[in-house]
């Protein structure tokens, strides 16, 4: 019963949503187009709660919905001549959003660490990092998360986890069956993970997809972005550490990490050093040298063609889900910009009784609770083109920081949600490990998220004091 | 044009050049490396591996001294970054027990008896190398003249 609901419901719900009066939604003068958007919305959100199709898919069939039902080359039933038709979209915005330059920055993002791990950068940068660390599992396991963070930062949180958990497993078979320290081990990499990538603009997708909204007067370079997600990321981690390992001491006194190899040497290895070093000052110097960061991604993207690094058979190896799902979001929020069913839907509803801060608050733990039990990239692609309109809209937030404030607290929301092995990837891989329970990982995921979320609130208000946002 | 090497291990010298003689037809596109023990085979692996250079195929006798040749193969499939790399099994005097090792945890892709034919031994070459060059995403044009059509055709299907 539950499973055919999770078929039923997604499409059953978006064609009562068609088939209603344009009336009966309480939002004066809703045109036809801005009703089938609500479909098309609620189709989405259906999809990605109940996931009766991989997350992908759904993004996917957003964009070709669009196309079909309320785009300029739609089909023809589809564009009435009644009056209150409302405006249709021109179809090369709808299939721009599969490139769109956020995609492109992804994009780039993907060869960089693609390259790395394909030339070991990774591995033998972690191998030199960690050296520093002594043996100490305490201070191995502080390493480990810094390592883990920052790699994060430019990877996928998926890869960055993956190839931590193969260093750390051989050792963790030499622990004691019932020490602690096992499950500090297994679940500081995911914590890392997730935590680091709140650090860049490519740290991860809700990252991206943010940047969407973030455009004109709330305009956040890749330095500015960076110049207060690091620290974020920085106490964050600190606090992930001291929780770990107070909650799940070692009994162990030493530990050795050992990981072989040593730094590739050849011609192609060095294009990849100068090129990963080059692209990361070129993001980090902002726009000085006139290009922003969407350009500079691309140039890795050639050099690596060029010179063989990424061959015709690593293109394959691609997330192109991953895209697809961001592109997909993009599409949502395009929608529900250019009908107009944004602006008009939140004139219709009185939010300016809220209190703007209780705005803010509601909105990122509510962010924060679906994180935890779905995608955070699908979190993000549903809430943020709502709280972005909604920011938009309302002068009360002004003295609080504005639209930015509340897009940047319900991203950082998003990256937050992790106390279940199904909230993330990293967290996934970590339980498969074995070595911890649920009731662990959700109480370290708990207390996370909501120091996160305060933590993010604390540096908000500090960056809107400051008046740097 | 990549560079693929093709190594051949045994621990009697006889019987690698005539290996060696065998695989003559690849020469000219492969590099063909003999070594006489496995920890030889090891330290070539390692400078190959540096040079990022491929390494297609690994044929090895067993029963050597020191380290035996299902021993080596078990490492080498371990091994992350021979991923992919075809393993051939050249010996007369592999027990069952040392077979059924050779199949599930070295993962061995073929298994030839001494004394072998040179056809069969040059025909399973030609097949297992272009296995890899295809798996790879190696361009497989520049080496077209060497490898076995068939197989070609149906892994590019």
């Amino acid at each position: 019963m539950k499973n055919h609901l999770t078929f039923v419901l997604p499409i059953l719900v978006p064609l009562i949503i068609l088939l209603l009066p344009a009336t009966s939604f309480g939002i004066d003068g809703l045109t036809l187009v801005e009703q089938r958007v609500i479909a098309i919305f609620v189709m989405a959100a259906l999809c990605w709660v109940l996931e009766p199709i991989p997350i992908y898919a759904t993004s996917v069939l957003i964009i070709v919905l669009e196309l079909l039902i309320i785009s300029d080359k739609g089909l023809w039933f589809t564009k009435t001549d009644s009056a209150n038709l409302g405006e249709l979209i021109n179809h090369k915005t709808i299939m721009g959003t599969f490139a769109s330059p956020i995609i492109m920055l992804f994009l780039g993002g993907f060869f960089l660490a693609m390259a790395a791990t394909k030339y070991r950068l990774d591995v033998n940068l972690a191998r030199v990092l960690l050296k520093p660390f002594g043996q100490n599992p305490k201070y191995v396991m502080l390493g480990l998360m810094i390592i883990t963070a920052i790699f994060s930062m430019f990877m996928s949180n998926t890869a960055t986890t993956a190839m931590m958990l193969s260093i750390l497993t051989p050792v963790l078979a030499l622990f004691a069956k019932d020490d602690l320290a096992k499950v500090a081990f297994a679940l500081s990499v995911p914590v890392a993970a997730n935590i680091g990538g709140i650090g860049t603009p490519i740290g991860t997708p809700p990252n991206a997809v943010a940047l969407k909204y973030l455009i004109d007067e709330n305009n956040i370079s890749f330095a500015q972005w960076m110049a207060f997600g690091v620290p974020f990321v920085v106490v964050m981690l600190f606090i992930a550490w001291l929780l770990l390992s107070t909650l799940f001491p070692a009994s162990i006194k030493e530990i050795n990490l050992n990981i072989k190899g040593r730094f590739l040497k050849t011609p192609k290895a060095i294009t990849v050093y100068v090129t990963f070093i080059v692209t990361i000052l070129l993001w980090l110097m902002g726009g000085k040298h006139g290009m922003n960061a969407y350009v500079v991604a691309l140039i890795p993207v050639a050099v690596f063609s060029m010179f063989k690094i990424i061959t015709k058979e690593d293109l394959k190896k691609i997330s192109w889900d991953v895209l697809w799902l961001v592109s997909g979001g993009i599409a949502l929020g395009v929608a529900l910009d250019k009908s107009g069913l944004a602006k008009n839907a939140i004139d219709a509803i009185p939010f300016a009784a809220l209190h703007p801060l209780l705005l803010i608050a509601g909105s990122a733990l509510l962010c924060l609770l679906m994180a935890n039990f779905m995608s955070h990239t699908a979190t993000a692609n549903l809430l943020l083109p709502l709280v972005a309109a909604l920011g938009a809209s309302m002068q009360e937030l002004l003295p609080y920081g504005g639209e930015v404030v509340l897009i940047l607290a319900v991203t950082f929301a998003a990256s937050l949600g992790m106390s279940l092995p199904i909230s993330t990837p990293p967290n996934a891989l970590a339980y498969a490990s074995g070595h911890v329970e649920t009731k662990q990982m959700a109480k370290v995921g708990f207390v996370l998220g909501i120091v996160g979320l305060l933590l993010t609130f604390v540096m908000l208000y500090l960056l809107n004091i400051m008046s740097l946002i | 044009m990549e560079k693929i090497n093709i190594i051949c291990v045994d621990d009697e010298r006889e019987v690698l050049d005539s290996v060696v003689r065998d695989l003559d037809y690849f020469s000219d596109y492969f590099n063909i490396e003999e070594c006489e023990s496995a920890n030889e085979c090891l330290q070539l692996l390692e400078e190959f591996d540096e040079n990022q250079e491929y390494v297609a195929l690994l044929i090895s006798d067993h029963v050597m001294p020191e380290k035996t040749g299902v021993e080596l193969l078990i490492e080498v499939e371990l091994d992350n970054r021979f991923l992919g790399t075809k393993k051939l099994l050249l010996t007369g005097l592999a027990t069952q027990a040392d077979t059924i090792k050779a199949i599930n945890n070295a993962k061995i892709d073929n298994f030839l008896e001494k004394v072998w034919n040179p056809e069969e031994l040059l025909q399973t070459c030609k097949e297992l190398v272009t296995e890899y060059i295809v798996e790879r995403g190696i361009e497989y044009e520049s080496f077209m003249d060497v490898l076995d059509a068939s197989t070609l055709y149906r892994l590019l299907k």
